[in-house]
């Protein structure tokens, strides 16, 4: 749980609010920010307690958003066009949303006024925190040049779980037309069926992945469990067909696709999420059980179901998995059933 | 044409010693002896198919290898355990190959 302020995410802008506004900190943008020079950071206290505080990139549109949660409610958002807290804060007044965004972001839904109508947020970096009222903080500075002071409680940040990686799907050129057929013959765990399908289908059982040859070279690893995993599987792979005889190289290796999946553990009342956020969801109930919620930024797909398991496809990436995983998290709670 | 691949039964391997002496002593001719062997896999084929109705089963406490190449499973599997509704056979074998055809491909001729 170190999603905070962590040097894995350098591009992170992490505020901290405390309940005595002039103790909060606003994160400052590192050269190595993908907000190139940094726009003007602005902060806003709402209130007893209650702090707003908004950072906007060059580009993006002002957009404020008022928490009228109460003492102890905090939102802190990067203004974005369409990027809109969500409900989460209004059941929890003790939480703390942490958004910075990624300026530029052009993907504008529609301009929305208040925190009343929940979208997705269109940052690519929002970091959602919760926490208990909470008057003080712990300067948390990290060893780049961002410097972040995160206020959490560590309990409640656990609480949050975090998605995991089920499947990455990558592909790799060979770069040597194959013989199928003597592949198929001589090697082990291999099925070649040129009726049905033009590829031969290999298995391996460390780590316990399937590829499928085509005969121009190309194969595609499925079945891995980390980014790693995948490589040196198709690394095996290529180095089987190798054996074989043929002069297999190991070029263009690439990750197509990751799948993570993750148990909030609650159910989730899908209709509510689906009239609120329309636009990014399709929920047919009679033709599959999941509410399917394709998200923008990061351009992934999420699967939810009633039961509170998320399903997250689409990504390239592991971050854009536990991006989106941690926006739609306090949309979610928005919809506890 | 079927397959040949019971020729190396216990069957079909006395059937083909015996082809070869009578050959050796000069009392048929090696193309008799090849359609006999025709015959047998055509009859062996059918017989099998049709009517055995035996059934032994097997347990293996492992796959090492497989294979799928031109309609043909290849198994390696480990510590085999064949028995029939009564009883096991033997005991555990380490190591069988299996061999599986497509059963409906026995009967025609391609």
């Amino acid at each position: 749980m170190d999603q905070f302020g962590s040097p894995a995410q350098p591009t992170s802008v992490i505020t901290a609010i405390g309940h005595t506004g002039p103790s909060s900190m606003m994160g400052h943008m590192g050269p190595g920010s993908v907000l190139g020079g940094a726009g003007p950071s602005s902060m806003m206290g709402m209130g007893p307690g209650s702090v707003l505080s908004s950072h906007n990139g060059p580009h993006s549109n002002m957009m404020h958003s008022i928490s009228h949660h109460g003492p102890g409610s905090v939102v802190n958002l990067g203004g974005n066009p369409g990027s809109v807290m969500n409900p989460g804060s209004v059941m929890n007044p003790g939480s703390v949303m942490n958004a910075d965004l990624m300026s530029g972001a052009p993907m504008s839904v529609g301009p929305p006024t208040n925190l009343q109508i929940p979208m997705t947020p269109l940052m690519r970096d929002a970091h959602m925190g919760e926490r208990s009222h909470h008057h003080d903080h712990y300067p948390h500075s990290v060893p780049s040049n961002i410097h972040a002071v995160q206020p959490f409680t560590p309990a409640s940040a656990a609480d949050i779980p975090q998605p995991q990686l089920q499947n990455i799907v990558s592909t790799v050129n060979l770069g040597v037309h194959l013989d199928l057929k003597n592949i198929a013959l001589r090697a082990r765990n291999a099925e070649y069926n040129p009726k049905r399908f033009a590829a031969v289908i290999m298995r391996i059982r460390d780590p316990r992945t399937t590829a499928l040859i085509f005969s121009s070279g190309k194969m595609v690893c499925t079945g891995a469990k980390s980014e790693e995993a995948s490589r040196l599987a198709a690394r095996k792979y290529a180095r089987i067909v190798q054996k074989l005889g043929f002069d297999a190289k190991f070029t263009e290796f690439k990750v197509q696709n990751m799948v993570g999946s993750c148990d909030v553990k609650f159910p989730i009342q899908l209709e509510g999420l689906c009239l609120t956020h329309a636009q990014f969801s399709t929920y047919e109930p009679e033709l599959f059980p999941g509410l399917i919620y394709r998200m923008v930024k990061p351009r992934v797909v999420l699967l939810i179901f009633v039961s509170g398991k998320v399903v997250i496809t689409g990504a390239k990436f592991k971050r854009e998995i536990d991006d989106a995983f941690h926006q739609i998290y306090p949309i979610l709670k928005g919809f506890k059933k | 044409m079927a397959y040949q691949m019971y020729r190396s039964t216990t069957l079909g391997d006395a059937l083909q010693k015996t082809l070869d002496e009578l050959i050796q002593e000069g009392h048929i001719s090696p193309p008799l002896a090849l359609r006999v062997m025709t015959t047998f896999d055509k009859a062996i084929n059918k017989a099998l198919s049709q009517r055995a109705k035996n059934k032994i089963t097997f347990k293996a406490s492992k796959l090492k290898t497989y294979r799928f190449c031109d309609n043909v499973w290849t198994f390696m599997m480990e510590d085999v355990e064949f028995r029939d509704s009564t009883k096991p056979f033997e005991g555990t074998i380490d190591r069988v190959k299996f061999v599986a055809c497509d059963g409906r491909a026995a009967g025609q001729t391609h």
